[in-house]
């Protein structure tokens, strides 16, 4: 007899949008009840809600507030959890031990964002962020300007010491984009080639348009409780779980872009008592391609200097040896931070991919990343 | 003759830096001085990060804020392409790059003025000081072209001016 054990039972998303449009409460709400509903729970039966938002300074950012916001009842647990894009994957944790220690039965883990405004994009929302002060400060005032350029100087600088090309970048979002044609949640679904790739506006060297995630106003969570709760999908079991918050120090003699987050998968997968060759899909935190790349190598997914051609042959995509963000990722599905690699997870768990499930997935790999991949958080899944 | 409130080629004077009471502010007083001034440990001298408030050497806290020696190299690069409606004034991409000073810090600058072509990671940089908004920011310029004579033995001012001629 199989012990009952913390999984996913219900998952809840709002459309993608890539218009302004909805509050990042509202979102939150919609996504929350779906999930609930999706898990066969009434409301009045969630013991518990954790909530992630995105940084920076957005006014209406959800909070813990969310759980009176989105019509709850009394809760055993209620936390606003902060790692920046390794959030979700902490939540997951959080409520996987919550669970496993009594604590609560019935646990939510929320994200939303709203990004998206009716004046200006959402590039524009994050270029005019951050701020005057400190080191933030002295980097806007030298033109680095929202994220794009500081993960521009993370790739040229990958490149240069791995040897790499900016046809890998090309690489990863054509794979992306093949994945996403299937998900019909994914914002970006036209067919994509090598040509239109290298057609797509530079934003920063080396990075293109298309090697940047497209924002959208949207939300999703999922619920946790033990496998045998009664939901009518696949229990998804929390397996394993890892972190990694390295710091690396921007001074000579040290490589301040990258590196140091390999703690965070081999934890998950000792826990899991699994190893890479038993992972069925790989889900990536990838906000710019090169992130991508980046991880495959820093988790050992692949052996150093091979990211690019692996991504080259085309292993990442549809019918590849090592199936990669196949809902398209943050690139071209929707970018809802860690949501986007855990929603994807669940979805081929429970053999609910449709045109694009990876026939017989049963293990997936969750990777997310926050900050300038300052912060690892890996979660290994396993249908039940 | 530069107008004393001249402005920034590359930004517009809203993304000056904070500098009363900012954590960066010896930088910037510095920088008034035409001085490169960067933190550094007081007890073992390692070269701190600009928010450093503890060395990770030797445990040491505070951080002694010192003229460091104004030359580096290109640890990365990039030309940004996006000219952020609002906030660039330049009319076409700019260089940022990532800098490792001589004394090992590493800053996040872009260039005194606009250049031919962006640097390439390894190449030797100066740093200089553009004005934001009324606050001296450092910056670099590729060091080649400030320091090497021209062949037809036109002097560095000379070549330097061609190479900035916003400034
Ligand atoms: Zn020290």
């Amino acid at each position: 007899m199989t012990a009952r054990r913390p999984a996913v039972i219900g998952l809840g998303l709002t459309p993608m949008s890539v218009r302004p449009g909805g509050s990042a409460a509202e979102l939150a709400a919609r996504a929350l009840h779906a999930a609930l509903g999706d898990a066969g729970l009434a409301p009045t039966e969630l013991e518990g809600l954790l909530v992630g938002s995105s940084q920076g300074v957005r006014p209406d950012r959800v909070g813990v507030a969310l759980a009176a916001q989105a019509g709850l009842g009394d809760l055993r647990m209620l936390e606003h959890v902060e790692i920046k894009g390794a959030t979700t994957v902490a939540m997951v944790r959080r409520a996987q031990l919550a669970i496993d220690t009594g604590e609560a039965r019935t646990v939510a883990c929320v994200f939303a964002d709203a990004p998206l405004r009716a004046a200006g994009g959402a590039g524009s929302t994050y270029a005019h962020s951050g701020g005057n002060s400190g080191l933030r400060g002295l980097e806007r005032a030298s033109g680095v300007l929202g994220s794009v350029p500081t993960y521009a100087l993370l790739a040229a600088r990958w490149l240069a010491v791995t040897g790499g090309s900016p046809d890998d970048l090309g690489a990863v979002a054509l794979a992306a984009r093949a994945w996403a044609r299937h998900n019909p949640d994914a914002v970006q679904r036209a067919p994509l080639d090598a040509k239109a790739y290298r057609a797509s506006p530079m934003v920063s060297t080396p990075l293109r348009r298309l090697d940047c995630a497209r924002p959208v106003n949207g939300a999703a969570a999922v619920v946790l409780g033990t496998d045998a709760a009664g939901s009518r999908h696949t229990p998804v079991r929390v397996i394993g779980s890892g972190r990694a918050h390295p710091v690396r120090r921007r001074r000579a003699g040290h490589e301040s872009w990258f590196g140091g987050g390999r703690g965070a998968i081999e934890a998950a997968l000792a826990e899991a008592g699994l190893s890479r060759a038993d992972l069925d899909v790989l889900e990536l935190y990838d906000p710019f391609t090169i992130v991508t790349l980046c991880l495959l190598e820093e988790y050992g997914l692949c052996e150093p200097g091979e990211a690019g051609p692996l991504a080259r042959s085309g292993a990442l995509a549809p019918g590849g040896a090592l199936p990669t963000n196949t809902g398209g990722g943050q690139l071209s599905g929707f970018y809802l931070q860690g949501m986007t690699p855990l929603v994807e997870a669940v979805i081929q768990l429970r053999g609910d991919g449709g045109d694009r499930q990876v026939p017989g997935a049963r293990t997936a790999l969750v990777g997310g990343i926050g900050g300038r991949i300052d912060h690892h958080a890996c979660l290994v899944l396993e249908a039940a | 003759m530069t107008p004393v409130m001249a402005e920034d080629w590359l930004l517009e004077a809203e993304l000056a830096p904070a500098v009363e009471g900012d954590p960066l502010a010896p930088l910037y007083a510095g920088a008034a001085d035409g001085l490169l001034v960067l933190p550094f440990c007081p007890a073992c001298g390692l070269a701190l990060e600009l928010e450093q408030r503890v060395c990770d050497g030797c445990a040491t806290a505070g951080a002694d804020w010192r003229p460091a020696e104004p030359r580096g190299t290109v640890h990365a690069v990039t030309v940004v392409h996006r000219l952020e409606r609002g906030l660039v004034r330049a009319p076409g991409p700019y260089p940022v790059a990532d800098v490792e000073t001589a004394g090992g810090h590493r800053l996040v600058l872009t260039s005194v003025g606009p250049l031919p072509r962006p640097p390439a990671i390894g190449d030797a940089v100066t740093i200089g000081f553009r004005r934001l908004g009324g606050v001296a920011v450092p910056a670099f310029h590729p060091t080649n072209l400030v320091k090497r004579r021209t062949p037809d033995g036109r002097s560095r001012d000379a070549a330097a001016a061609e190479a900035y001629p916003g400034r």
